[in-house]
């Protein structure tokens, strides 16, 4: 038995730091999100070249009512970006990004949490503050995969089926999508830290979501919301339409600024609280 | 002799105990907790804190590792503050949860090889060599391994940095007997090299065999603490004696020294506090049948202790 451990000396490969333990933790279910994100865009993908152009199309959603036309974003649906913009990014890619983030944010900091396995964690030389650090820096690393996968999925794959979108912009909604879902993931990172509790974490924060989708998408057919919708997290994002205008940063900084906020509070709260009790 | 060795080197420092809680109170909103708990450990002891579970020692010690806070009080380790001075703290002490929880998905190697990083700390073969005394295999994932292997993970984990201060609760649940003892030889070593040692139990035979001073803790307050050498010797002594005919119970009640006086039929029942002449004069003075002195064990020391206190 002491001559096969003494082959194994950890030393340089083990787990150095709360970063790279989870993301090895993460490792199998990222890889899995990211085969579930590239395996939709390339069933989307692969409908693209029976609509590309086809006139007969277009006439058909000309004749929808324009309420529906702006809700599902249905405009230039035969083009490239217009296909996109309705098919992925109005709902599905950005809500992909968001559940894997608000799921895993959850579950950084709560999860050690409820498997109790922060006492001995934290008997280490490691501060509290430095614990949701590292965690954090996981879930933004670990969503730009993902995001990364989906940028990579639909620029460099997409014009094999003759859906053709100019980087930048692919780039610009692809950043919007990954933004919306960093803000919800740090934000269920917080509350997890805040409370202790994953579930609680994931019910606010999808609901949150939700209601930030609802809110800038509806908006666009319930003139009333027009004058809140700036609330919504999803409209400063997603909802300027990074595809057809490019980027916005100005409301980039917004988001940013509000994902710091989250994650302060996350700190602020976690370093003031007991743990585990 | 040891004992008495270590307790010499670290008389120097015992103006600054390793551990200080002063007037410490955390209660939660479920009423358990601790309430005004002052208690000192030193350098080179090994201080046994036993209660029944729920009696406030797991609070205690989560207290010491700055895990939770405390309502009011102040605790210090090693001079500096619990919470300020947290991560310099833990630095130098080596703790083993009581509801041990460790990541499901590693093997025991990734567990300890990642603690040894976050403690900037213990080299590998340190770690092997303490392993392969519990005869740990470090190759299964931790899923796979019994309560008493994690323990034995959770054991290495607390020990492997040579920690100044250990802290460990309920240490040895789960181990087998051997391994227990191996165990508390460990301590026993940390201590020697004039390290502290505080550990909890619920098992006043392993607090008496292992520990220097025990400190009692019921519904979250402290008892007492004392040195486990002068518990034995001022515990009272147990006489039981069999009289040719009944004794008269007011007899031997009012014999100096005696705290606890039952008869039945014709057999004597006393505990004896001090000094026990009195009572062997008066028992000889009578026909007497049969008789038995004898100490009690520290556990019925300590019983003795809650009933008076009812």
């Amino acid at each position: 038995m002491t001559t096969t451990t003494e082959t194994h000396d950890p030393g340089e490969a083990g787990l150095r730091s709360v970063f790279a333990r989870a993301m090895r933790e993460e490792r199998r279910a990222l890889i899995g999100w990211t085969i579930g994100v590239v395996a939709f865009c390339l069933v989307m993908l692969s409908i693209f070249p029976s609509i590309h152009g086809n006139v007969n199309f277009s006439k058909l959603l000309d004749a929808y009512p324009e309420a529906l036309r702006k809700m599902f974003q249905v405009e230039d649906y035969t083009t490239g970006p217009g296909y996109l913009r309705a098919e992925v990014f109005s709902f599905v890619a950005p809500l992909l990004l968001t559940l894997f983030a608000v799921l895993w944010g959850s579950d950084l900091s709560a999860g050690e949490e409820e498997r109790r396995t922060i006492d001995l964690l934290l008997a280490n030389p490691v501060s509290r503050r430095r614990f949701v650090t590292e965690k954090w820096l996981a879930l933004i690393v670990g969503t730009v995969v993902l995001a990364a996968a989906l940028e990579i999925a639909l620029g460099a794959i997409g014009p094999l089926f003759k859906l053709h979108v100019a980087w930048t912009r692919l780039t610009a909604e692809v950043l919007g999508s990954w933004l919306f879902a960093v803000a919800f993931g740090t934000l269920a990172l917080s509350l997890g830290a805040a409370t202790g509790r994953r579930g609680l974490a994931r019910g606010i924060t999808t609901t949150l979501a939700l209601a930030s989708y609802l809110l800038s998408t509806l908006s666009n057919l319930v003139s009333w919301l027009r004058p809140v919708r700036n609330l919504s997290l999803w409209q400063h994002t997603l909802g300027v339409d990074p595809l057809g205008s490019g980027f916005h940063f100005d409301r980039i900084a917004l988001v940013v600024a509000v994902t710091l906020i989250f994650g302060a509070a996350a700190l602020w709260t976690f370093d003031r609280r007991d743990l585990a009790t | 002799m040891v004992q008495v060795e270590s307790r010499a080197q670290s008389s120097g420092a015992a103006s600054s105990p390793v551990v200080r809680f002063e007037h410490v109170t955390k209660i939660y909103r479920g009423g358990g907790g601790v309430r005004d708990l002052t208690l000192d450990v030193h350098a080179g002891e090994i201080l046994g804190f036993l209660g029944p579970n729920g009696a406030g020692k797991t609070t205690t010690i989560r207290l010491l590792l700055d895990l939770i806070r405390p309502s009011t009080g102040a605790i210090e380790v090693f001079g500096l503050d619990s919470r300020r001075d947290s991560v310099a703290i833990r630095r130098r002490v080596g703790y083993l949860p009581g509801d041990l929880a460790l990541y499901e998905q590693l093997s025991a190697r990734d567990v300890l090889s990642h603690f040894a990083h976050l403690r900037g700390g213990p080299s590998w073969s340190t770690i092997r060599s303490l392993a392969d005394t519990l005869e740990l295999d470090l190759e299964r994932p931790i899923r796979s391994l019994s309560r008493g292997t994690r323990q034995k993970v959770g054991i290495v984990a607390a020990l492997m940095g040579d920690p100044e201060l250990l802290v460990l609760d309920e240490p040895t649940s789960g181990l087998d007997p051997l391994v227990q003892r191996q165990v508390h030889e460990m301590l026993r070593a940390a201590a020697d090299a004039g390290h502290s040692v505080f550990l909890s139990s619920h098992i006043l035979s392993e607090v008496a065999q292992v520990a220097d001073r025990v400190g009692l803790i019921r519904d979250g307050r402290l008892v007492d603490v004392e040195r486990v050498v002068d518990l034995q010797q001022h515990a009272a002594h147990l006489v039981d004696a069999r009289l040719h005919s009944a004794p008269v119970r007011e007899t031997y009640a009012s014999l100096p020294g005696v705290t606890l006086c039952s008869v039945s039929g014709n057999d004597l029942h006393l505990e004896v506090a001090g000094d026990l002449r009195p009572v062997i004069a008066a028992l000889a003075a009578s026909d007497l049948d049969d008789l038995s002195v004898r100490e009690p064990s520290l556990e019925e020391v300590f019983l003795s202790f809650y009933d008076n206190d009812d």
